[in-house]
């Protein structure tokens, strides 16, 4: 489904130079598979998240990625969403005056009509948005404030996974979805993750600790060092690593 | 009347909306004659150029009333003063407006206001532009409101302002005790058109209340201007006044220029101003991208909310309704 081959990226900082943090990463995630990638801090984890959903201020060198055989790097941002791309943010924007549910409806139907679909229908949308608020025990209320205004930082992510069910996307990945959250939150973060589950979607979940994939199984987990997968292995990779950090884990490599 | 009567940028009140300079070649509308008083010039010629139609006088006794006013063609001011008597409520509407006359349109107009004691108006300024830019850059359109208000009264003033060759839109206020101000604005500067909201509240009594929020956008070869001062007299105890205006550059070529000023002689008073002018954040810009709204609609959606912020729910539903339209049809959304 998800297809990474030999993929270089450099990110270009408005001021200063350009440096290189993808170095020939190689991956893939088929169809109905839950991926984990874990990796020690600047490893190139949200880097990889910004090349695929298309962020400006990098540039892919070399390599290529592609969702459903399609070359996903040609594509701006909003086309790569309508053909079912999902990033949950480390870091969910904040956007003043724009409600939430207002903000997911148009989204909603943004990628609707790319995608030569009817708009999704007012009673219709609600209906979704109830039911998904309370699997995620969302306070409806908070539904109708600007996004992100003033949330604490495990609201934050709820609404991310909010979005993600409402907007029901064909390859999800959850960037560090697991922090600001405490462990009761993170048990409904991760229902909600696993409600998503199924046979024609997939998932790259980026996480530093172990703890979220307790609650999110993965079917495979890689590490990722110095820009490029450097083990890959089953979930009791993830467990080793907990165990032994990643120094032991980089050596052994 | 004649070209150089007019301010230039070396006067300091004027120094970003060059009157002399935007009038130049245009002498000929400058019709009538007399002399630029101590009331400004905007003041002095809405009353030299609207002798034609003479001045006007309105005075509000009922309550809940609406009046309109509509400065749209023409080589010819409009003067008048409007009185709201004593717990009086009103709401006045004043449109600004190019509609297309074959004439260069110069629209000054000037206003003295009076609000009685417990009396509330509501003041809505509408300066838009209903006809092709060509026409619309070439009117000159000033507006100049002089707001007396008296003990315990209300003032709430909201500006749209599309801005013309140069438009600016003066208002200044003075405040009775205990007096409640608003003062909120909206700008939208696109190529070739320049709009400059100045204002000035003078807290001359006790126990003043201001707030003012003005929100512009410019693009390509627009200009956006904000003055607004607060004076705070010896008088003026216990004011408590919060300005703020923010701008945001769409395009590069935009220019906002802004002077708030804050002048205290009071030492028991509450005031703040704050003043921003930058860029949308492309951070949020990408958010809403990745969630699948085009490029455009993304960068519409962040302004327009940037916006509206600034447009209060006291203009009444229906005017609320028509400044969302016109912001919305500004940003090339459909509503």
């Amino acid at each position: 489904m998800l297809e990474l081959k030999n993929l270089h990226a450099k990110v270009v900082p408005e001021d200063g130079p350009a440096r290189e943090i993808l170095k020939g990463l190689s991956l893939d995630v088929p169809a109905g598979e839950v991926h984990a990638i874990m990796g020690p801090n600047g490893a190139g984890k949200s880097t990889l998240s910004y090349v695929l959903t298309g962020k400006d201020g990098y540039e892919v060198t070399a390599g290529e990625a592609k969702l459903d055989g399609v070359n996903l790097l040609d594509m701006a941002p909003e086309v790569r969403a309508a053909k079912g791309l999902f990033l949950s943010f480390q870091y969910p924007m904040e956007i003043a005056g724009v409600p939430v549910m207002t903000f997911v409806r148009a989204a909603m139907n943004s990628q609707r009509k790319q995608r030569g679909e009817a708009e999704v229908s007012a009673p219709e949308f609600l209906k979704l948005s109830k039911i998904a608020a309370a699997k995620l025990r969302i306070d409806p209320e908070m539904l109708k404030r600007p996004l992100n205004v003033g949330f604490s930082g495990g609201e934050k992510k709820r609404l991310e996974i909010y979005q993600m069910l409402m907007i029901e996307p064909r390859f999800m990945i959850l960037d560090e979805t697991d922090s600001g959250l405490d462990i009761d939150a993170l048990k409904v973060v991760a229902e909600g993750v696993n409600a998503l589950r199924g046979p024609g979607r997939g998932m790259l979940v980026i996480t530093h600790y172990q703890r979220l994939l307790d609650h999110i199984k993965p079917d495979r987990v890689h590490i990722l060092s110095a820009g490029r997968i450097v083990k890959s292995g089953g979930p009791e990779l993830a467990l080793e690593l907990e165990k032994s950090g990643y120094d032991q884990i980089l050596k052994s490599a | 009347m004649q070209l150089l009567d007019l301010p230039s940028r070396r006067s300091e009140a004027w120094k970003w909306s060059d009157l002399r300079a935007a009038m130049a070649g245009q002498e000929n509308v400058l019709i009538g004659s007399g002399e630029l008083g101590s009331e400004g010039p905007i003041a002095a010629l809405a009353q030299v150029m609207g002798d034609a139609y003479g001045p006007s006088a309105l005075e509000i006794t009922a309550p809940g009333e609406t009046f309109e006013s509509r400065i749209t063609e023409g080589d010819a001011g409009q003067y008048g003063t409007v009185v709201v008597k004593a717990g009086a409520t009103a709401t006045l509407v004043e449109r600004l407006g190019v509609s297309g006359s074959r004439l260069r349109p110069f629209l000054p107009g000037y206003s003295r206001i009076e609000v009685e004691p417990g009396a509330t108006l509501v003041r809505v300024v509408v300066q838009a532009n209903d006809v092709a830019v060509g026409e619309a850059d070439a009117a000159i359109v000033l507006n100049e409101a002089v707001v007396k208000l008296g003990k315990g009264a209300t003032f709430r003033q909201f500006v749209l302002g599309e801005g013309s060759r140069l438009t600016r839109i003066e208002t200044s206020v003075e405040a009775g005790e205990g007096a409640q101000i608003e003062m909120n604005g909206v700008y939208l500067a696109s190529a070739k058109r320049h709009v400059d909201l100045t204002s000035r509240v003078a807290h001359a009594a006790p126990g003043v209340n201001t707030r003012q929020l003005i929100r512009g956008v410019a693009r390509k070869g627009g200009r956006g201007v904000f003055q607004g001062k607060f004076l705070v007299e010896r008088a003026g105890q216990k004011t408590d006044a919060a300005m703020a205006h923010n701008a945001l550059l769409l395009e590069e070529g935009a220019e906002i220029f802004a002077k708030p000023e804050l002048e205290i002689y009071a030492d028991d008073v509450a005031c703040a101003h704050g003043n921003t002018a930058g860029q949308l954040d492309e951070d949020a810009v990408f958010y809403l991208r990745q969630r699948g709204i085009p490029d455009v609609d993304a960068r519409a959606m962040i302004t327009r909310a940037f916006l509206i912020e600034a447009v209060p729910d006291w203009v009444g539903d229906e005017l609320k309704a028509e400044i969302e339209a016109r912001i919305d049809a500004w940003l090339g959304t459909p509503a």
